[in-house]
This record gives C-alpha cells, sequence and structure tokens, in this order.
C-alpha cells in the first residue's frame, strides 16, 4: 500500500542509517514528486518535529557547499514504535 | 586540526543553531496564532448562536431552560464544526493531501486522532459551548486550564517531577480560578457558577486531547490531522443531537430534521458560523502543529494565552461592535483572565532556560 508523505519518511529512516534531508529528496523522488508538500524545507520540518517528539535522532551535522546538512538516525526503540504505528 | 576545517564547523555549529532557533520561533508563532485563533473562533461562534434565527430558538422552545441550552449547545458546536470541516476540506484540497488524508484514514495514528476528536469534540467541546451560553465569556479562562490539565498528564505519563516553578504557575491558576468564580458568584447566581464547573470538563478534555494530538501530528500531516477531528466531531455532535432530541421529545426526528434547516439556511447567523468555522480550523491546526513543533509543554502554553484573546475577541466582537451586552468584564477578571495566562505559562515552560538549553547544545 502507498504510504503518506510523512509516514514514507519515517519508514524511510528505519531502513537507513545517517540520513539527510537531500537522501529522503533523491529516495522517495519518483513516487512524491507530484506531492505539494515534497519540498525540501517541509520535509526539514518534519524531520524537526519528529526530532522534537523523540521519534528519531540526529546524527550529526555538516556544511556542505555552505549548506547545512543534518542526519538523522533511529535507534531500536525507535524503529519499533514507528512500525508500530505504521504497521 | 586544520584550521579551514575548524572554520568550517563552527560556522555550521552557528547554522545549525540559528536554524533550530528559527524552527522554535516558527512554533511559538503557530501556537499562539492558534490562541488568538481560538478567541476569534469562541467570539464568532457566540455571535452566531446570539443572531438570526438563534435569538427566537431560546424562546420558542417548550422544553424547560437547561434542556434547550443543551440542545441548542450540541447543535451550534455541530454547526460550527460542519463549516470548520468544509474549510478544512478546502486547505487540504488546496494543498493537495486529500490523496494522503484518504491513505491516513487507513492508518493506526488516524484512530488515535479520532479518539482524541471525540474526546476534544463531542465532549470538550459541548461542554464549552453549553458553559459560554450558561455563563459568558469568563468561562474562557476556566477552559484555558487545559493547558495546566494536559501539562500534568504529559508529567504523569512521561513520569516527570513538577518543579517548583511548576507548582507556583499551578497555584497562580488555581488562584485566578478562585478570583472568577468568586467574583462570578459574587454578582450573580448558581447558573454561572453550574456553567464554570461544565467548562472544567471541557478543560480536561482539551488537556487530554492536546497530548494525544501534539505526539500524533509527527506522524501525520496537522492539515489531515484536522479534517479527521472535525469530521469526527460533527458526525457525533449531530448524532449526539438526534439522539437527545428523541431522548427529549417524540416528535425528535422532525424537530432534528428542522432545527438543522433553519439554523443552517438562516443567513444572518450562518455568516458568523461560516469565520467561526474559518478560526476554529487554525485554532486546532495552529494547536497540534505549535504542539509537535515546541513540545507539549512550551506549544500547549503559547496556546493558553486564549484565557487572554478570548475575552478580548468576545468583548470587542459581541459588545463593542454588535452591540449584545453581557459580555463585558470586570477590572478583576480581566486582571484574573491575565493571571492565569502568566499562571499557564510559568506552569509549562520557563522561556529562558529553553532558549539557554538550546544554546548548550
Amino acid at each position: 500500500m502507498k504510504l503518506t508523505l510523512n509516514y514514507a519518511i519515517l519508514k524511510f529512516l528505519t531502513q537507513k542509517e545517517h540520513v539527510s534531508v537531500n537522501d529522503i529528496i533523491n529516495s522517495l523522488y519518483f513516487e512524491y514528486n507530484n506531492h505539494k508538500s515534497f519540498k525540501k524545507h517541509l520535509i526539514s520540518e518534519i524531520l524537526m518535529a519528529a526530532k522534537e517528539n523523540g521519534l528519531i535522532s540526529e546524527d550529526g551535522y555538516e556544511l556542505i557547499n555552505d549548506e547545512l546538512i543534518i542526519y538523522y538516525s533511529t535507534d531500536e526503540n525507535q524503529k519499533k514504535m514507528i512500525n508500530k504505528y505504521l504497521g | 586540526m586544520r584550521d579551514d576545517v575548524k572554520a568550517n564547523d563552527s560556522k555550521a555549529k552557528e547554522y545549525k543553531l540559528k536554524m533550530e532557533k528559527e524552527f522554535l520561533k516558527k512554533g511559538i508563532i503557530i501556537s499562539l496564532l492558534s490562541g488568538i485563533s481560538y478567541g476569534l473562533y469562541s467570539a464568532f461562534l457566540t455571535l452566531g448562536m446570539s443572531k438570526g434565527v438563534w435569538a427566537n430558538l431560546y424562546e420558542v422552545s417548550t422544553l424547560e431552560i437547561f434542556k434547550t441550552t443543551i440542545i441548542l449547545s450540541i447543535l451550534g458546536a455541530g454547526i460550527n464544526d460542519l463549516m470548520s470541516t468544509i474549510w478544512a476540506f478546502i486547505k487540504c484540497f488546496k494543498s493537495g493531501k486529500l490523496g494522503d488524508f484518504i491513505l491516513t484514514m487507513k492508518s493506526k495514528p488516524a484512530l488515535a486522532i479520532i479518539i482524541a476528536a471525540s474526546i476534544g469534540g463531542p465532549v470538550a467541546s459541548v461542554a464549552y459551548t453549553i458553559a459560554l451560553k450558561l455563563s459568558g465569556s469568563i468561562v474562557i479562562p476556566i477552559a484555558a486550564l487545559n493547558t495546566a490539565i494536559g501539562s500534568l498528564i504529559s508529567v504523569i505519563v512521561f513520569k516527570k517531577k513538577l518543579s517548583i516553578r511548576t507548582w507556583f504557575g499551578i497555584i497562580i491558576c488555581i488562584f485566578s480560578s478562585f478570583i472568577i468564580g468568586f467574583d462570578a458568584f459574587d454578582i450573580t447566581n448558581l447558573k454561572i457558577l453550574f456553567g464554570i464547573f461544565i467548562a472544567l470538563i471541557a478543560a480536561c478534555g482539551w488537556g487530554i486531547e492536546g497530548v494525544i494530538a501534539g505526539f500524533e501530528t509527527c506522524l501525520i500531516d496537522s492539515d489531515i490531522c484536522i479534517l479527521i477531528r472535525q469530521l469526527t466531531s460533527t458526525i457525533l455532535n449531530i448524532f449526539m443531537l438526534f439522539i437527545i432530541l428523541c431522548i427529549f421529545n417524540k416528535d425528535g426526528i422532525y424537530i432534528f430534521k428542522n432545527l438543522l434547516f433553519i439554523t443552517i439556511t438562516d443567513i444572518n447567523s450562518i455568516v458568523f458560523f461560516v469565520l467561526s468555522g474559518f478560526f476554529t480550523v487554525y485554532a486546532f491546526s495552529f494547536w497540534y502543529k505549535g504542539n509537535s513543533m515546541c513540545g507539549i509543554s512550551l506549544g500547549m502554553a503559547c496556546n493558553g494565552t486564549y484565557a487572554f484573546w478570548g475575552p478580548l475577541f468576545c468583548w470587542v466582537i459581541v459588545e463593542l461592535i454588535f452591540k449584545i451586552s453581557g459580555y463585558s468584564i470586570s477590572y478583576i477578571l480581566w486582571l484574573a483572565a491575565i493571571l492565569m495566562a502568566i499562571g499557564i505559562f510559568i506552569i509549562v515552560v520557563n522561556p529562558l532556560n529553553y532558549f539557554k538549553k538550546k544554546e548548550i547544545k
């Protein structure tokens, strides 16, 4: 079944480690490219809210070509929690 | 470490702090806007239920006053929810989220929103509307205690100890409710005190809803959350109206159809329900979004400022602009409303600490 954009982002984070917003855009591009919320700043906000609520954790950051790249990962508990909800 | 790498690191840190600050600032603004929208929704709902055909509904009813108040309050909440569902639908349609709405409805988190909406919608909203009708805008700060209750629930759920600051805030809130209750008792009658008690039910309902919804909004887009919320609430309110009418009157089905028809087609009042419905969408979607962006405590604290915005807009819109008396507020009640908003803010967060913590990180 197709997932909503929010669910797809969280699901992606349970499958890959050290994920940036650019990784999400590249990976979900073909499926969600037509989605009006499929924009970098909106996806960044989804990630920051998920982090604020403890669903995902920050996993470092760096500056590449003057652009701030933040990485996120999920631990076992977070994976379990996300999968329980999206099950 | 090479100097250029070091410089790059400190620049990255600076960018990240700036980004976090902006995110928090946006969350705070959204939460404050939810409080303002709450105030406007309260004012327009009160206005709608006093205008056009509504002005006569209380007089033509053959039922006793309390039963009439319950029925009309559910009807008012139901029409307000119906209008806000239409607005929420338009909002989702415009932002291309209807597809996601259907997908969300098939998922588990949607059930949590439906449960939150059932507690916050039919239970709390109807209690709030009854309280508003019984006691006027004075119940608004009482219902705003939901922030304190929500914060307490999250403390129990997450097993956090209460700080001295939190207790201080709770005492301020109880003290201000005492001022409000005492003043209301002093000037009028038991009907107002009963309205205040009903408003406390609304406060509990919204407290529970805030905790559930704050978390759910990081799973579901806030626009979709609100469409689910308002749709659930509309269906339950209208169903509840139908059941209650059938209990109170043997011609319940006929009265139900008639009431819905005359109130929805009454141009003089429905225009205000369209406005109250519009602000309801923002009151709740900003509340949910704010809670998920800056955490339940801070989000609910900023939303709780509607203890101030509610009476203010009721007074300005209902009394000053539309000349319906009964919504002016005495100085002592103004003071209590402001004091309660301050208490709520102290309970849930110390904004200075919040900023400091972020910077240390």
